[in-house]
């Protein structure tokens, strides 16, 4: 059994920050899985995802990502990028290029880097990029500006984008976040078949629990930098549930309003 | 209170003192300020009627000046090109854009009439020491904007394309130009509306276009010519404007 990331002993925190936005987080992720990070705003869940994908430095433990250990100090060789791929939670697409263009960026990684810097794809190239289309149910959108989109459309082309660049595993950030409950459900489940499909272990934050249920075979629940739970999704307890969104615990120096 | 008095009363002195100091260092006698009035009408008379005899220097004069503003801008935007990437936060580190923008400054300090009057010593009269004074001059500017635009674009996509794989000049390429692209093409009309309106007075220092003509006139004292070429760089001012207004409004 290959392993698609494993976490021991790590702790993080941003620059300028003294609070751990991880904390002693350790994690196994066995190849081919779909695990659900299920927490609070805050909890460190984009923190966790933007890790696996290379792109914090200055962690404390140690990080493998699909088989290769990631380097505390220096991001990860350009050529293992395309294998860990994300879909970023406010969609960071090029609003003013088309969405075939943004799919295609999804490619830029795996061509030369010739082909790359003039956007000339090979044939092979626009396949991947209309078939990652045609899963996500948006081929009919391939000549349209993303400018121009929904917010669920633009979802959408996220996750084409990521899938396009046909990555080993997929990180996806709060991918239903701003998607009414009907729509969410639609895209979390292209998201884990696409996965499902490609062989490829796929990741997701959200701070709903009855969607983490529906779409994950395993819940990692995180709260304050800290995994709180960890359990295959038959599992899961609804009083850890509740735990997770709880109020935060009065803290000193907190709530001295009330006593004045 | 008392410094405050003080200090406004030695900015007023220095003020007077300036003032009274440009008066006595020059000829400007209250004679000849007084005799300036008439002899400026004087001239103007002469300027009229302006002689229409000079339309085919005039068309000659004006091509030549929009040539010098293109290939000046041409030059410009190629220069720009780099350098505005040099200069920028996004793609390079803070030890190549600080030196590379301190570069620009410089170049933006020094005015155009100085450039010209130089590379006209350097490579002779005519059009090319204009086409190269522009190019050089409008670099300080375009390159400074080029950078803005770079700077100024969001920066999500670019993190996306280098999650990707991509390195900095396919990230340039595929996350930044598409968004900076009609900043760029504003930027760089708005710089050759600047080059054709500068480039109108080039030739008074020699370096080619329709200013020749003004200076050649103005020498020989035919002011009527002169007064038929003037009428027609203002001509071409406004026209510049109105075009400028045209595509102002296309590109809000
Ligand atoms: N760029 C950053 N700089 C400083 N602090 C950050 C940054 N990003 C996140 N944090 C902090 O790290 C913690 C975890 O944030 P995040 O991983 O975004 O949580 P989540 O995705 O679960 O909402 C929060 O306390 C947040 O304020
Ligand atoms: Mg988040």
């Amino acid at each position: 059994m290959s392993i698609a990331a494993q976490i021991d002993d790590l702790s993080f925190a941003h620059l300028g920050t003294d609070l751990p936005a991880l904390d002693r987080v350790s994690l196994f992720v066995p190849a081919g899985e779909s695990v659900a990070l299920l927490g609070p705003s805050g909890a460190g869940k984009t923190t966790l995802l933007a890790l696996l994908d290379g792109r914090l430095q200055g962690w404390a433990g140690r990080v493998s990502v699909l088989g290769a250990p990631l380097d505390p100090d220096h991001p990860p060789p350009r050529a293992r990028r395309p294998d860990t791929g994300f879909v970023f939670q406010e969609f960071a697409l090029v609003e003013r290029s088309t969405v075939l263009r943004n799919v295609l960026n999804g490619r830029l990684g795996r061509m030369s880097p010739l082909r790359a810097l003039l956007g000339s794809p090979t044939a092979h190239d626009l396949g991947i990029a209309r078939t990652a289309l045609a899963d996500c149910g948006i081929a009919d959108l391939a000549e349209r500006r993303v400018d121009s989109l929904s917010g669920g459309q633009r979802q959408r082309v996220a996750i084409a984008r990521c899938l396009a660049q046909e990555p080993r595993l997929i990180l996806a950030d709060e991918p239903v976040s701003n998607l009414d409950p009907a729509r969410a459900g639609e895209i979390l489940a292209l998201l884990t078949a696409a996965a499902r499909a490609r062989g490829a272990t796929a990741m997701f934050s959200s701070h709903q629990p009855d969607l983490a249920r529906r779409f994950a075979q395993r819940i990692i629940g995180i709260r304050g930098g800290r995994i709180v739970f960890d359990v295959p999704t038959s599992e899961l307890n609804e009083d850890a549930t509740a735990d997770l969104y709880r109020d935060p615990k009065p803290m000193p120096g907190i709530g001295l309003r009330a006593v004045s | 209170m008392r410094l405050r008095e003080f200090g406004g009363f030695a900015a007023s002195a220095l003020i007077a003192g300036a003032v009274l100091w440009s008066f006595v260092t020059t000829d400007v006698e209250l004679s000849r300020l007084m005799s300036a009035g008439p002899r400026i009408a004087g001239f103007l008379g002469r300027m009229f009627p302006p002689d229409p005899t000079v339309m085919a220097e005039i068309m000659k004069g004006s091509a030549e000046t929009l040539r010098i503003a293109i290939l000046g801008s041409l030059g410009a935007t190629v220069l720009s090109i780099p350098l505005g990437i040099l200069a920028s936060e996004t793609m390079v580190s803070r030890a190549v854009f600080r030196p590379i923008r301190m570069l620009l400054a410089f170049i933006r300090a020094i005015p155009l009439i100085l450039v010209a009057m130089l590379m006209v010593g350097a490579v002779g009269l005519g059009p090319l020491p204009g086409i190269i004074a522009i190019a050089f001059h409008a670099t300080g500017m375009l390159a400074k904007f080029y950078a803005e635009a770079i700077d100024g674009v969001s920066r999500a996509p670019i993190a996306a394309l280098e999650s990707a794989g991509a390195g900095p000049l396919v990230r340039l390429r595929h996350a930044i130009w598409p968004q900076m692209a009609p900043v760029v093409a504003r930027d760089t009309i708005f710089r050759f509306e600047l080059n054709l309106r500068e480039s109108l007075i080039l030739g008074i220092v020699g370096a080619g276009g329709i200013g020749f003509y003004i200076q050649t006139y103005v020498r020989s004292f035919q002011y009527d010519k002169a007064a038929s070429v003037t009428i027609a760089v203002v001509l071409m001012v406004i026209a510049i404007e109105g075009i400028n207004v045209a595509l102002r409004r296309r590109f809000a």
